[in-house]
C-alpha cells in the first residue's frame, strides 16, 4: 500500500512538473532560418530545461498575428521577431521592452552585430529593443560562367572597350544586362509585384546611382537627377531586358527564371545564395555567384539591407524566459550553428569564423556587402512608405506616369508620412 | 374570446422564447461588429493609438470620397462585378440549360463542376500564377504551339484585370451553373407541354416560359454572386497586389490596406460603411425589381 502511494506521488510531481514547465511561445515566419533554429531547439532544452514552442506562419500572416496579441495586455507571445518594417511602428505603439538593463546584467555584447544591422533591427533612439536575427540585405546575382566565357570576354571588350568580369560600377552592370539579353537569355530579371518586391528591389538601383530616400532631415529627396535615372534604368530593365511578366513578378518567380539560367543576373535577398547550388531548385548549380550590388563608384555599394530582430513584447507572459532564449539563439555559438547550416548571420564574428568560411566561401563577400549596405527609412509609416513606392514605381513601369511625376509624389506623401510621424516639424 | 387570445401571446411568448438564443447569436456576431465599425468610423482609431478620444464625425467619410485612389478602387470593383457577373451568368445559364435536358451522368457532371468551386480562393490565385506564368507557365507554352506570342497576363496593365476575371469565372461559374440548374428542375413541365401543343418552338418556349418562370431565380443567383463579387480580395492578393501601378487595385484589397498596412482602422471602417451602404442600395433595389417581376 505504501509503495502505491509513493508511486502516485511520484507520478504525481512528474506529472506536475511537465504540466508546469515553463515554454517559450514565439510566432515566426516559414523561412531558412526559423527552421535552422527549429532544429537546435533540443539543445536549449537540454540545457535550460525550458520548452520552446514555435508557431510558423506565412509573412503575410505574421502582422495580423502579431497586432492583437501586442496590443493585449497579456499576450500569447514570449518573444516575437520583428521585421524592420515594423520596427517604427512597434516602438512608437510602446509594444517592445527595452533590452538595455537586460543587456548590460547579462554582459552581452552588442557591438559584435554589423553596426548598420543594429541601427535596422537593433536599437531605436538610443534604447535597444531587438538583436538582429538574420540579414536578408539583397545582393547581386550573376552568372560567372558567363563572365568566364572567353567569346563572351572577347565580344564584350570589342563593344565596349572594357574588360568583362564582375562588375565594378553600376554602369558596367548595365553594360553586362544589355550585352547578355540575347535569343533566349535575359540580361537580368526583376521583381516588379507591388509592394514590397518592386519597393525593395528599386531601392538597390536608388542606391546604387548615389541617391537615397531622405536627407539629414528627413526631407524626401527621391525626385532627383539619380532617382529619376534608377526609375528610368528599372523601367528598361523589366521591359526591354528582362523576360515578358517581370512587372508582375514576386521574388520566387524571378528566382525561378534565373534558376533555370534564363537571366544573366537578378538582384535579390542574399538567402537565394544557397538556393542556386541546390540541385533541386536550380539548373545553375555552381554557375552563380553574388557579391554586393555596385555602387556608382568602385569603392561604393549600392546593396538593399535588410534583417528581422528577436524582441520580447510588452505583454509577453514569461519574458525573463523569453529573454533566457534570445540570449542562447544569439550566443555565438549557436549564431554559428545556424549559419553553418546557411543561415544568414548577422554577427561580424560569425562571418570571420574559419569554420563558417570554409564551408561558405562566400561568406567575406556577404560580410563586405552588409558593410557597404544602405538602410530603408525606418520610421512609423515604413510599411505604407512601401505601398507607395509600389504603386508609383509601378505606374512608372507600366509607363503610365512619368518617372519624374512617381517621384514627385513619392515625395509629396513621404513627406506628409514624416511629418505625421514627427520626423518633420 | 380571451381564450384564443391567451394561447396566442403564450404562442408569441414561446416563440421569443425560441428565436431568443438565435437573436441573441445573430446581435453578438453580425449586428454588434457592424455597429462596432459605425461607431469607429466617425472616430480616429489607429492600432498604433486604439482608443475612441477623438471624434471625427464624418471626417473619415469626406477624406475617402475625396481620395482619387479610393474613388479610383471603387470603379474598378463596379466594373469588375459587372463583368464577373454578367459573364458568369450567361455561361451558367447557357451550361444549366444544357445539363437541366441530360439524363445520364447527371451526378459526375455536378461533380466535375463544383470542383473549383470546392478549392480555397487562395489555392486558386497560386495555381494559376503559375500556369500564366509568361516563360514557365503551361498556358503561354501551350499557346506557343499555336502560334501566340508569350501573353503577359498579370504584367500588363490592359491584360491583368482580365485575367483576374478569366480566372474568377473559372473559379466561380459553377456556382452559378448549380443555382440556376436547381432553379430549372424545379420549374412546372404543364406549361411548356401546353406550349409544345400550340405549336411554340424551343426558343419561344425558353423566351416565354422559361425566362419569366426563372426570373425570382435569376434575380437571387445574380445578388448572391455579386455581393460575393464585390468583396473579391484573395484573387488579387495573391495574383496581383492591386497590380501592375493601379490595374486591379479593388476596394476590399484597399480597404484591407488603409486597416491593417496603414493601422488606419478608422478611415477603413468609414471606407466599409460606404462599401456597405452602396451594396445594400443595390441589393434593396434589386429585391424591390424582384417583387415587381413576381
Amino acid at each position: 500500500m505504501l509503495r502505491r502511494c509513493w508511486l502516485g506521488a511520484a507520478f504525481a510531481v512528474a506529472f506536475s512538473a511537465e504540466t508546469y514547465a515553463e515554454t517559450v511561445n514565439i510566432l515566426m515566419e516559414t523561412v531558412p532560418d526559423t527552421e535552422y533554429v527549429k532544429t537546435l531547439l533540443p539543445e536549449f532544452k537540454q540545457a535550460t530545461g525550458i520548452d520552446v514552442n514555435l508557431e510558423v506562419v506565412n509573412y503575410a500572416e505574421m502582422h495580423t498575428k502579431l497586432v492583437p496579441q501586442l496590443v493585449a495586455p497579456k499576450g500569447s507571445y514570449s518573444a516575437i521577431v520583428v521585421d524592420f518594417y515594423w520596427v517604427g511602428e512597434f516602438t512608437k505603439a510602446g509594444w517592445l521592452q527595452p533590452l538595455d538593463e537586460r543587456i548590460k546584467a547579462d554582459n552581452i555584447d552588442t557591438s559584435v552585430y554589423v553596426p548598420k544591422l543594429m541601427e535596422l533591427v537593433g536599437t531605436v533612439d538610443g534604447v535597444t529593443y531587438m538583436l538582429p536575427f538574420y540579414n536578408y540585405a539583397m545582393g547581386l546575382l550573376y552568372r560567372k560562367d558567363l563572365l568566364a566565357d572567353e567569346k563572351n570576354q572577347a565580344d564584350f571588350k570589342a563593344k565596349y572597350g572594357i574588360d568583362l568580369g564582375p562588375p565594378k560600377t553600376w554602369d558596367e552592370y548595365l553594360k553586362q544586362v544589355e550585352f547578355f539579353t540575347r535569343d533566349d537569355m535575359h540580361g537580368v530579371v526583376n521583381q516588379g509585384l507591388r509592394p514590397d518586391p518592386i519597393a525593395m528591389e528599386w531601392s538597390n538601383y536608388l542606391f546604387a546611382n548615389g541617391g537615397d530616400y531622405h536627407d539629414g532631415n528627413w526631407t524626401p529627396t527621391l525626385n532627383t537627377e539619380a532617382g529619376v535615372k534608377a526609375v528610368e534604368q528599372y523601367a528598361t530593365n523589366v521591359n526591354k531586358y528582362g523576360p515578358v511578366g517581370s512587372a508582375s513578378f514576386s521574388f520566387d518567380e524571378a528566382f525561378n527564371v534565373m534558376a533555370q539560367g534564363k537571366a544573366y543576373s537578378y538582384i535579390t535577398y542574399n538567402f537565394f545564395r544557397a538556393a542556386v547550388d541546390d540541385p533541386a531548385k536550380s539548373a545553375v548549380v555552381g554557375k552563380v555567384e553574388i557579391m554586393p550590388v555596385p555602387g556608382p563608384t568602385p569603392e561604393q555599394g549600392g546593396s538593399l539591407n535588410g534583417a528581422w530582430g528577436w524582441a520580447i513584447p510588452k505583454s509577453s507572459p514569461n519574458p525573463d524566459a523569453a529573454w533566457t532564449f534570445l540570449k542562447w539563439v544569439e550566443s555565438k555559438d549557436i549564431a554559428k550553428k545556424r549559419a553553418l547550416q546557411g543561415g544568414s548571420p548577422t554577427r561580424t564574428d560569425v562571418f570571420d569564423d574559419p569554420d563558417v568560411n570554409a564551408k561558405y566561401p562566400h561568406a567575406q563577400a556577404l560580410k563586405q556587402m552588409l558593410l557597404t549596405s544602405h538602410n530603408f527609412p525606418v520610421f512609423t509609416y515604413t510599411p505604407q512608405l512601401v505601398e507607395v513606392l509600389g504603386r508609383e514605381l509601378s505606374l512608372a513601369v507600366a509607363g503610365e506616369k512619368k518617372p519624374a511625376d512617381a517621384l514627385m509624389t513619392i515625395d509629396a506623401e513621404m513627406l506628409e508620412l514624416a511629418k505625421k510621424d514627427g520626423k518633420i516639424k | 374570446m380571451s381564450q384564443p387570445i391567451a394561447i396566442e401571446s403564450a404562442d408569441r411568448r414561446f416563440g421569443w422564447f425560441m428565436a431568443g438564443p438565435s437573436l441573441a447569436a445573430l446581435f453578438l456576431v453580425i449586428l454588434f461588429p457592424v455597429f462596432w465599425a459605425l461607431f469607429t468610423s466617425v472616430h480616429d482609431y489607429t492600432l498604433i493609438a486604439p482608443n475612441f478620444d477623438n471624434f471625427t464625425g464624418i471626417g473619415n467619410f469626406t477624406k475617402a470620397i475625396e481620395d482619387a485612389e479610393f474613388r479610383h478602387s471603387l470603379g474598378l470593383t463596379a466594373f469588375f462585378v459587372l463583368a464577373v457577373v454578367l459573364i458568369e451568368f450567361a455561361i451558367g445559364f447557357l451550361i444549366a440549360l444544357m445539363l437541366n435536358t441530360v439524363e445520364r451522368f447527371k451526378p459526375l457532371y455536378y461533380g466535375i463542376l463544383l470542383c473549383p468551386l470546392l478549392m480555397n480562393p487562395v489555392v486558386v490565385g497560386l495555381i494559376w500564377r503559375m500556369f500564366l506564368h509568361p516563360t514557365l507557365g503551361i498556358v503561354n507554352y501551350l499557346l506557343s504551339y499555336v502560334g501566340v506570342g508569350p501573353v503577359n497576363w498579370l504584367g500588363s496593365t490592359k491584360v491583368a484585370i482580365w485575367t483576374i476575371i478569366l480566372v474568377d469565372i473559372w473559379h466561380q461559374v459553377s456556382f452559378m451553373i448549380v443555382l440556376l440548374l436547381a432553379g430549372l428542375s424545379a420549374l412546372p413541365r404543364e406549361p411548356y407541354e401546353a406550349a409544345r401543343v400550340d405549336g411554340a418552338s424551343p426558343l419561344q418556349s425558353f423566351w416565354h416560359i422559361t425566362l419569366p418562370l426563372m426570373g425570382p431565380v435569376i434575380i437571387v443567383t445574380m445578388l448572391i454572386r455579386l455581393i460575393f463579387a464585390v468583396k473579391t480580395y484573395d484573387l488579387v492578393y495573391i495574383m496581383t497586389r492591386g497590380g501592375p501601378g493601379v490595374a486591379t487595385d479593388f476596394i476590399s484589397y484597399f480597404i484591407y490596406r488603409t486597416a491593417f498596412v496603414s493601422l488606419n482602422i478608422g478611415e477603413a471602417s468609414a471606407m466599409s460603411a460606404i462599401l456597405l451602404a452602396l451594396v445594400l442600395l443595390l441589393t434593396a433595389y434589386l429585391h424591390r425589381y424582384m417583387r415587381i417581376v413576381r
